[in-house]
Protein backbone atom coordinates (compact mmCIF):
# COMPACT_ATOMS: atom_id res chain seq x y z
CA UNK A 1 0.00 0.00 0.00
CA UNK A 2 0.88 3.70 -0.31
CA UNK A 3 1.23 4.51 3.22
CA UNK A 4 2.38 2.71 6.63
CA UNK A 5 -0.50 2.20 8.62
CA UNK A 6 1.86 1.77 11.77
CA UNK A 7 2.45 6.11 10.72
CA UNK A 8 -1.28 7.05 10.91
CA UNK A 9 -2.21 9.47 13.33
CA UNK A 10 -3.73 7.86 16.85
CA UNK A 11 -7.32 8.93 15.76
CA UNK A 12 -7.52 7.09 12.34
CA UNK A 13 -6.01 4.10 14.00
CA UNK A 14 -7.97 3.88 16.51
CA UNK A 15 -10.97 4.80 14.83
CA UNK A 16 -10.25 1.72 12.12
CA UNK A 17 -10.29 -0.58 15.46
CA UNK A 18 -13.33 0.40 16.52
CA UNK A 19 -14.81 0.20 13.29
CA UNK A 20 -13.99 -3.17 13.29
CA UNK A 21 -14.60 -4.26 16.67
CA UNK A 22 -18.35 -3.06 16.02
CA UNK A 23 -18.50 -4.88 13.28
CA UNK A 24 -17.52 -7.83 14.78
CA UNK A 25 -20.07 -7.25 17.62
CA UNK A 26 -22.80 -7.06 15.24
CA UNK A 27 -22.19 -10.32 13.11
CA UNK A 28 -21.65 -11.69 16.42
CA UNK A 29 -25.35 -10.55 17.75
CA UNK A 30 -26.92 -11.87 14.34
CA UNK A 31 -25.36 -15.48 14.58
CA UNK A 32 -26.94 -15.26 18.01
CA UNK A 33 -29.96 -14.02 16.78
CA UNK A 34 -29.97 -17.10 14.44
CA UNK A 35 -29.66 -19.34 17.25
CA UNK A 36 -32.34 -18.08 19.38
CA UNK A 37 -34.82 -18.79 16.34
CA UNK A 38 -33.10 -22.49 15.88
CA UNK A 39 -33.34 -23.50 19.46
CA UNK A 40 -36.72 -21.96 19.48
CA UNK A 41 -37.78 -24.14 16.39
CA UNK A 42 -36.26 -26.87 17.79
CA UNK A 43 -38.24 -26.74 21.30
CA UNK A 44 -41.40 -25.84 19.80
CA UNK A 45 -40.86 -29.60 17.68
CA UNK A 46 -40.38 -31.60 20.80
CA UNK A 47 -37.21 -31.81 20.60
CA UNK A 48 -35.31 -30.53 24.38
CA UNK A 49 -31.65 -31.74 23.59
CA UNK A 50 -30.74 -28.56 21.89
CA UNK A 51 -31.60 -26.24 24.51
CA UNK A 52 -28.47 -26.51 26.80
CA UNK A 53 -25.47 -26.74 24.14
CA UNK A 54 -27.72 -23.74 22.50
CA UNK A 55 -27.43 -21.65 26.10
CA UNK A 56 -24.02 -22.54 26.06
CA UNK A 57 -23.21 -21.30 23.09
CA UNK A 58 -25.02 -18.37 23.31
CA UNK A 59 -23.29 -17.27 26.42
CA UNK A 60 -20.22 -17.68 25.12
CA UNK A 61 -21.33 -15.58 22.36
CA UNK A 62 -22.49 -12.71 24.59
CA UNK A 63 -19.32 -12.89 26.44
CA UNK A 64 -17.52 -12.46 23.48
CA UNK A 65 -19.66 -9.19 22.93
CA UNK A 66 -19.55 -7.79 26.31
CA UNK A 67 -15.82 -7.77 26.18
CA UNK A 68 -15.65 -6.44 22.66
CA UNK A 69 -17.47 -3.59 23.76
CA UNK A 70 -15.15 -2.74 26.51
CA UNK A 71 -12.57 -2.71 23.87
CA UNK A 72 -14.15 -0.45 21.98
CA UNK A 73 -15.10 1.96 25.29
CA UNK A 74 -11.24 1.66 26.00
CA UNK A 75 -9.94 2.64 22.53
CA UNK A 76 -12.55 5.32 22.12
CA UNK A 77 -11.60 7.17 25.80
CA UNK A 78 -8.14 7.19 24.85
CA UNK A 79 -8.07 8.18 21.36
CA UNK A 80 -11.42 10.39 21.28
CA UNK B 1 -35.64 20.24 22.98
CA UNK B 2 -35.87 21.36 19.34
CA UNK B 3 -38.59 22.76 17.97
CA UNK B 4 -40.04 22.35 14.43
CA UNK B 5 -39.85 26.30 13.61
CA UNK B 6 -35.92 25.97 15.27
CA UNK B 7 -34.06 28.64 13.50
CA UNK B 8 -30.67 27.59 14.38
CA UNK B 9 -29.45 24.58 11.96
CA UNK B 10 -30.00 20.98 12.69
CA UNK B 11 -26.28 20.47 12.57
CA UNK B 12 -26.14 23.11 15.35
CA UNK B 13 -28.73 21.05 17.82
CA UNK B 14 -27.62 17.58 17.08
CA UNK B 15 -23.85 18.86 17.19
CA UNK B 16 -24.41 21.30 20.47
CA UNK B 17 -21.87 22.74 22.26
CA UNK B 18 -23.90 21.82 25.24
CA UNK B 19 -23.17 18.62 26.86
CA UNK B 20 -26.20 18.21 27.76
CA UNK B 21 -27.83 18.69 24.04
CA UNK B 22 -25.96 16.65 22.27
CA UNK B 23 -28.22 14.21 20.41
CA UNK B 24 -25.92 12.06 18.16
CA UNK B 25 -25.54 8.41 19.05
CA UNK B 26 -22.14 8.21 20.17
CA UNK B 27 -20.27 4.68 18.99
CA UNK B 28 -20.37 4.00 22.81
CA UNK B 29 -24.07 4.29 23.31
CA UNK B 30 -24.19 1.95 19.39
CA UNK B 31 -22.21 -0.73 20.80
CA UNK B 32 -24.07 -0.60 24.62
CA UNK B 33 -27.73 -0.85 22.82
CA UNK B 34 -25.64 -4.25 20.90
CA UNK B 35 -24.87 -5.86 24.02
CA UNK B 36 -27.76 -5.34 25.48
CA UNK B 37 -29.49 -6.71 22.52
CA UNK B 38 -27.03 -9.76 22.97
CA UNK B 39 -27.85 -9.87 26.74
CA UNK B 40 -31.66 -10.14 25.66
CA UNK B 41 -30.63 -13.29 23.09
CA UNK B 42 -28.77 -15.05 25.71
CA UNK B 43 -31.70 -14.43 28.60
CA UNK B 44 -34.22 -15.83 25.92
CA UNK B 45 -31.90 -19.06 25.15
CA UNK B 46 -31.83 -19.45 29.37
CA UNK B 47 -35.59 -19.21 29.12
CA UNK B 48 -35.61 -22.00 26.74
CA UNK B 49 -33.66 -24.24 28.94
CA UNK B 50 -35.76 -23.26 31.85
CA UNK B 51 -38.48 -24.06 29.91
CA UNK B 52 -37.01 -27.44 28.45
CA UNK B 53 -36.06 -28.48 31.92
CA UNK B 54 -40.07 -28.64 33.82
CA UNK B 55 -41.35 -29.34 30.23
CA UNK B 56 -43.56 -32.55 30.92
CA UNK B 57 -42.49 -36.02 29.38
CA UNK B 58 -43.92 -36.38 25.72
CA UNK B 59 -46.96 -38.33 25.86
CA UNK B 60 -47.67 -38.59 29.24
CA UNK B 61 -50.64 -36.52 29.60
CA UNK B 62 -54.53 -37.65 30.76
CA UNK B 63 -56.57 -39.63 28.73
CA UNK B 64 -60.11 -38.18 26.87
CA UNK B 65 -62.61 -39.33 25.50
CA UNK B 66 -63.21 -37.29 22.59
CA UNK B 67 -65.53 -38.95 20.25
CA UNK B 68 -67.82 -42.17 19.51
CA UNK B 69 -66.42 -44.62 16.94
CA UNK B 70 -69.46 -43.79 14.25
CA UNK B 71 -70.07 -40.23 15.24
CA UNK B 72 -67.53 -38.93 12.43
CA UNK B 73 -68.22 -39.90 8.88
CA UNK B 74 -65.63 -40.71 6.73
CA UNK B 75 -63.47 -38.14 5.26
CA UNK B 76 -65.35 -35.66 7.95
CA UNK B 77 -63.93 -33.91 11.05
CA UNK B 78 -64.40 -33.25 14.67
CA UNK B 79 -63.16 -30.43 16.37
CA UNK B 80 -62.14 -31.14 19.86
CA UNK B 81 -59.78 -29.68 22.85
CA UNK B 82 -57.01 -31.58 24.25
CA UNK B 83 -55.51 -31.50 27.00
CA UNK B 84 -56.68 -28.38 27.99
CA UNK B 85 -59.97 -26.47 26.48
CA UNK B 86 -57.21 -23.71 24.75
CA UNK B 87 -55.88 -26.29 22.98
CA UNK B 88 -57.75 -26.95 19.79
CA UNK B 89 -57.38 -30.21 17.88
CA UNK B 90 -58.77 -31.66 14.66
CA UNK B 91 -59.85 -35.43 14.01
CA UNK B 92 -60.66 -36.48 11.18
CA UNK B 93 -61.76 -40.21 9.52
CA UNK B 94 -59.86 -40.71 6.73
CA UNK B 95 -61.36 -44.51 6.10
CA UNK B 96 -63.73 -46.89 7.51
CA UNK B 97 -61.41 -47.84 10.32
CA UNK B 98 -58.78 -45.13 10.65
CA UNK B 99 -58.68 -42.00 12.51
CA UNK B 100 -56.11 -39.52 12.90
CA UNK B 101 -55.78 -36.51 15.22
CA UNK B 102 -53.44 -33.43 15.19
CA UNK B 103 -53.16 -30.12 17.13
CA UNK B 104 -55.09 -27.71 15.18
CA UNK B 105 -52.46 -24.38 15.63
CA UNK B 106 -50.63 -24.42 12.35
CA UNK B 107 -46.53 -24.85 13.19
CA UNK B 108 -46.15 -21.68 11.01
CA UNK B 109 -48.11 -18.75 13.25
CA UNK B 110 -50.96 -20.71 14.85
CA UNK B 111 -54.19 -20.52 12.15
CA UNK B 112 -56.47 -22.94 12.63
CA UNK B 113 -55.83 -25.41 10.57
CA UNK B 114 -59.16 -27.61 8.37
CA UNK B 115 -59.43 -30.43 6.07
CA UNK B 116 -59.76 -30.12 2.63
CA UNK B 117 -62.00 -33.13 1.29
CA UNK B 118 -60.77 -32.03 -2.28
CA UNK B 119 -57.26 -32.30 -1.88
CA UNK B 120 -57.04 -34.48 1.16
CA UNK B 121 -54.84 -32.42 2.83
CA UNK B 122 -54.66 -30.47 5.89
CA UNK B 123 -54.69 -26.79 4.72
CA UNK B 124 -53.86 -23.66 6.38
CA UNK B 125 -55.57 -20.86 4.79
CA UNK B 126 -53.61 -17.88 6.45
CA UNK B 127 -50.14 -18.20 4.59
CA UNK B 128 -51.19 -21.81 2.35
CA UNK B 129 -49.46 -24.22 4.78
CA UNK B 130 -50.49 -27.68 3.57
CA UNK B 131 -49.96 -30.90 5.84
CA UNK B 132 -50.41 -34.76 5.03
CA UNK B 133 -53.60 -36.48 6.51
CA UNK B 134 -51.51 -39.48 7.13
CA UNK B 135 -48.97 -38.17 9.84
CA UNK B 136 -49.28 -34.45 9.86
CA UNK B 137 -45.61 -33.77 7.72
CA UNK B 138 -45.46 -30.45 6.25
CA UNK B 139 -46.30 -30.81 2.43
CA UNK B 140 -45.75 -27.14 1.11
CA UNK B 141 -45.58 -23.59 2.56
CA UNK B 142 -44.21 -21.91 4.96
CA UNK B 143 -44.54 -24.05 8.05
CA UNK B 144 -41.31 -26.51 8.54
CA UNK B 145 -42.52 -28.76 11.75
CA UNK B 146 -45.31 -30.97 11.55
CA UNK B 147 -48.35 -30.91 12.92
CA UNK B 148 -48.11 -32.34 16.43
CA UNK B 149 -50.06 -35.37 16.22
CA UNK B 150 -52.54 -36.41 18.91
CA UNK B 151 -51.98 -40.14 19.67
CA UNK B 152 -55.67 -42.32 19.81
CA UNK B 153 -57.00 -45.47 21.32
CA UNK B 154 -59.72 -47.00 20.69
CA UNK B 155 -61.69 -48.61 23.95
CA UNK B 156 -64.67 -50.61 22.40
CA UNK B 157 -66.54 -47.91 20.98
CA UNK B 158 -65.09 -44.94 22.05
CA UNK B 159 -61.85 -42.87 20.71
CA UNK B 160 -59.84 -41.77 23.10
CA UNK B 161 -56.69 -39.61 23.16
CA UNK B 162 -54.12 -40.44 24.62
CA UNK B 163 -51.02 -38.13 24.22
CA UNK B 164 -48.97 -35.72 21.90
CA UNK B 165 -46.40 -36.48 19.70
CA UNK B 166 -43.90 -34.06 18.07
CA UNK B 167 -44.90 -30.85 20.15
CA UNK C 1 -21.90 25.36 41.68
CA UNK C 2 -22.80 24.86 45.48
CA UNK C 3 -24.06 28.30 45.35
CA UNK C 4 -21.18 30.10 44.68
CA UNK C 5 -20.11 32.45 41.71
CA UNK C 6 -17.09 33.69 40.26
CA UNK C 7 -16.51 37.62 40.95
CA UNK C 8 -13.79 39.21 39.10
CA UNK C 9 -13.05 42.91 40.55
CA UNK C 10 -10.34 44.79 38.42
CA UNK C 11 -10.33 48.10 40.72
CA UNK C 12 -9.36 45.77 43.80
CA UNK C 13 -6.30 44.04 41.68
CA UNK C 14 -2.88 45.13 43.52
CA UNK C 15 -0.77 43.15 40.78
CA UNK C 16 0.44 40.51 42.69
CA UNK C 17 0.30 37.76 40.69
CA UNK C 18 -0.91 35.32 43.03
CA UNK C 19 -3.22 34.17 40.73
CA UNK C 20 -1.16 33.31 38.07
CA UNK C 21 1.42 31.51 40.20
CA UNK C 22 -1.51 29.46 41.94
CA UNK C 23 -3.05 28.75 38.66
CA UNK C 24 0.72 27.76 36.99
CA UNK C 25 0.72 24.78 39.21
CA UNK C 26 -1.88 22.76 37.73
CA UNK C 27 -0.08 19.31 36.21
CA UNK C 28 -2.63 19.72 33.14
CA UNK C 29 -0.66 23.26 32.29
CA UNK C 30 2.11 23.32 34.71
CA UNK C 31 3.89 26.38 34.31
CA UNK C 32 1.81 28.35 32.28
CA UNK C 33 -1.51 30.09 33.38
CA UNK C 34 -4.55 30.29 32.01
CA UNK C 35 -5.47 34.04 33.09
CA UNK C 36 -4.72 36.84 31.50
CA UNK C 37 -3.18 39.51 33.10
CA UNK C 38 -3.58 43.17 32.12
CA UNK C 39 -1.77 46.28 32.73
CA UNK C 40 -4.27 49.27 32.31
CA UNK C 41 -1.91 51.52 30.85
CA UNK C 42 1.33 51.24 31.68
CA UNK C 43 3.23 54.08 31.14
CA UNK C 44 0.79 56.09 33.64
CA UNK C 45 -0.45 53.84 36.03
CA UNK C 46 0.59 50.31 37.99
CA UNK C 47 -3.31 49.26 37.78
CA UNK C 48 -3.34 46.06 36.62
CA UNK C 49 -6.70 43.11 36.11
CA UNK C 50 -6.45 39.38 35.92
CA UNK C 51 -8.81 37.69 33.86
CA UNK C 52 -10.25 34.55 34.26
CA UNK C 53 -12.31 32.60 31.32
CA UNK C 54 -15.58 34.53 31.36
CA UNK C 55 -17.73 31.03 30.78
CA UNK C 56 -20.19 33.13 28.52
CA UNK C 57 -23.85 31.30 27.99
CA UNK C 58 -23.14 31.34 24.13
CA UNK C 59 -19.69 30.54 24.19
CA UNK C 60 -18.15 31.98 20.94
CA UNK C 61 -15.15 29.70 20.88
CA UNK C 62 -17.34 26.78 21.18
CA UNK C 63 -19.67 27.98 18.46
CA UNK C 64 -16.70 28.18 16.38
CA UNK C 65 -14.68 25.64 17.14
CA UNK C 66 -14.58 23.01 13.59
CA UNK C 67 -13.66 19.91 15.46
CA UNK C 68 -16.74 20.32 18.30
CA UNK C 69 -13.69 20.61 20.87
CA UNK C 70 -14.97 22.67 23.22
CA UNK C 71 -17.84 21.76 25.33
CA UNK C 72 -19.91 23.85 27.84
CA UNK C 73 -21.24 21.62 30.60
CA UNK C 74 -24.77 21.52 32.45
CA UNK C 75 -23.15 23.40 35.13
CA UNK C 76 -22.52 26.72 32.40
CA UNK C 77 -18.31 25.67 32.99
CA UNK C 78 -16.95 26.45 29.33
CA UNK C 79 -14.02 23.62 29.48
CA UNK C 80 -10.56 23.35 27.64
CA UNK C 81 -10.81 21.97 24.25
CA UNK C 82 -10.81 18.29 24.11
CA UNK C 83 -7.15 16.51 23.71
CA UNK C 84 -8.40 14.09 20.64
CA UNK C 85 -10.68 16.34 18.75
CA UNK C 86 -8.64 19.64 18.91
CA UNK C 87 -6.13 20.36 15.82
CA UNK C 88 -5.14 23.77 17.16
CA UNK C 89 -6.47 25.61 14.38
CA UNK C 90 -6.53 28.94 16.96
CA UNK C 91 -9.96 29.77 15.58
CA UNK C 92 -11.15 30.18 19.53
CA UNK C 93 -8.11 31.93 20.13
CA UNK C 94 -9.43 34.61 17.32
CA UNK C 95 -12.92 34.18 17.91
CA UNK C 96 -13.23 34.99 21.74
CA UNK C 97 -14.39 38.59 22.19
CA UNK C 98 -12.40 38.49 25.52
CA UNK C 99 -8.77 37.13 24.01
CA UNK C 100 -9.18 34.19 26.89
CA UNK C 101 -8.79 30.85 24.89
CA UNK C 102 -4.15 29.71 24.91
CA UNK C 103 -2.75 27.50 22.13
CA UNK C 104 -0.41 25.60 23.55
CA UNK C 105 1.67 24.68 20.98
CA UNK C 106 3.71 22.03 22.37
CA UNK C 107 0.89 20.01 22.79
CA UNK C 108 -1.08 21.12 20.03
CA UNK C 109 -4.56 21.96 21.90
CA UNK C 110 -6.18 25.10 22.92
CA UNK C 111 -6.12 25.53 27.14
CA UNK C 112 -7.75 27.86 29.41
CA UNK C 113 -9.45 28.73 32.38
CA UNK C 114 -11.77 25.89 33.11
CA UNK C 115 -13.28 27.23 36.86
CA UNK C 116 -10.15 24.56 38.23
CA UNK C 117 -12.98 21.70 37.08
CA UNK C 118 -11.31 19.38 39.39
CA UNK C 119 -11.99 21.43 42.29
CA UNK C 120 -15.16 23.43 42.12
CA UNK C 121 -17.09 20.33 40.72
CA UNK C 122 -16.11 19.33 44.35
CA UNK C 123 -16.91 22.52 46.49
CA UNK C 124 -13.86 23.92 46.24
CA UNK C 125 -12.97 27.50 45.77
CA UNK C 126 -10.73 27.77 42.20
CA UNK C 127 -6.58 28.64 43.05
CA UNK C 128 -6.56 32.16 41.67
CA UNK C 129 -9.41 33.06 43.99
CA UNK C 130 -8.15 30.82 46.60
CA UNK C 131 -4.65 33.13 46.68
CA UNK C 132 -5.70 36.39 45.73
CA UNK C 133 -5.41 38.12 48.67
CA UNK C 134 -7.56 41.45 47.77
CA UNK C 135 -10.13 39.48 46.57
CA UNK C 136 -10.41 40.45 42.83
CA UNK C 137 -11.08 37.31 41.86
CA UNK C 138 -13.13 36.24 44.42
CA UNK C 139 -15.78 33.05 44.34
CA UNK C 140 -18.16 33.39 47.02
CA UNK C 141 -22.14 33.32 47.51
CA UNK C 142 -23.69 36.45 45.80
CA UNK C 143 -24.94 37.78 49.46
CA UNK C 144 -21.32 37.73 50.20
CA UNK C 145 -21.00 39.51 46.69
CA UNK C 146 -24.01 42.12 47.61
CA UNK C 147 -22.27 43.50 50.68
CA UNK C 148 -18.95 45.13 48.31
CA UNK C 149 -20.47 48.84 47.01
CA UNK C 150 -19.54 47.64 43.69
CA UNK C 151 -22.46 45.81 41.76
CA UNK C 152 -21.66 42.52 39.85
CA UNK C 153 -22.75 42.30 36.32
CA UNK C 154 -22.52 39.48 33.53
CA UNK C 155 -23.75 41.43 30.46
CA UNK C 156 -21.44 42.70 27.84
CA UNK C 157 -21.80 44.48 24.66
CA UNK C 158 -19.48 43.98 22.24
CA UNK C 159 -20.95 46.50 19.34
CA UNK C 160 -23.93 45.00 18.31
CA UNK C 161 -23.40 42.04 19.93
CA UNK C 162 -24.92 41.12 23.73
CA UNK C 163 -22.89 38.14 25.84
CA UNK C 164 -23.93 37.05 28.81
CA UNK C 165 -21.82 35.53 30.92
CA UNK C 166 -21.59 32.75 34.13
CA UNK C 167 -18.52 35.18 35.54
CA UNK C 168 -19.48 38.36 36.98
CA UNK C 169 -17.52 41.41 36.72
CA UNK C 170 -17.48 44.16 39.42
CA UNK C 171 -18.79 47.30 37.95
CA UNK C 172 -19.78 50.56 39.37
CA UNK C 173 -22.86 50.66 41.34
CA UNK C 174 -24.62 53.14 38.09
CA UNK C 175 -23.70 50.92 35.93
CA UNK C 176 -25.47 47.73 35.21
CA UNK C 177 -23.77 46.29 31.56
CA UNK C 178 -20.48 47.05 29.87
CA UNK C 179 -20.51 48.09 26.65
CA UNK C 180 -17.17 47.77 25.34
CA UNK C 181 -16.49 48.46 22.01
CA UNK C 182 -12.95 46.68 20.72
CA UNK C 183 -12.22 49.42 18.13
CA UNK C 184 -12.25 51.55 21.10
CA UNK C 185 -9.45 49.65 22.66
CA UNK C 186 -7.15 49.49 19.08
CA UNK C 187 -4.14 51.12 19.93
CA UNK C 188 -3.52 53.73 16.77
CA UNK C 189 0.18 54.92 17.13
CA UNK C 190 -0.56 58.19 18.78
CA UNK C 191 0.18 58.62 22.45
CA UNK C 192 -3.20 58.66 24.39
CA UNK C 193 -5.14 58.43 21.51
Amino acid sequence: MGYDPAKLPPQVRGLNAITGAMSLIAILLIVQIWLLTATLESYLAGRHGAALPAAIISGVIFLFCFGLYRFVNSIDRKVR
Amino acid sequence: MRSPDSSSPLWKDEFSVNTADERYVTRRQFSKFLVLTSTAMFVGQLWILVKSWFAPEAGALPKQVIARRDEVDIGEVKLFAYPTEADHCILVRTAEDKYVAYSQKCTHLSCAVYYSRASNKLECPCHKGFFAVDDGRVLAGPPTRPLPQILLETRGDQLIAAGIQGA
Amino acid sequence: MFGFEFYVDPSRCIGCRSCLQACEECETHRGKSMIQFDFIDRPSTISTAAYVCWHCDEPTCAQVCPADAIKKGEDGIVHSSLKPRCIACNNCVLACPFGIPKMMEAEQQMMKCDMCYDRTSVGKRPMCATVCPSQALAYITPQEAAKRPTRPSNVFNFGNQTIKTKVFMMVPAQFDSLSLDVADYIWEGKENA
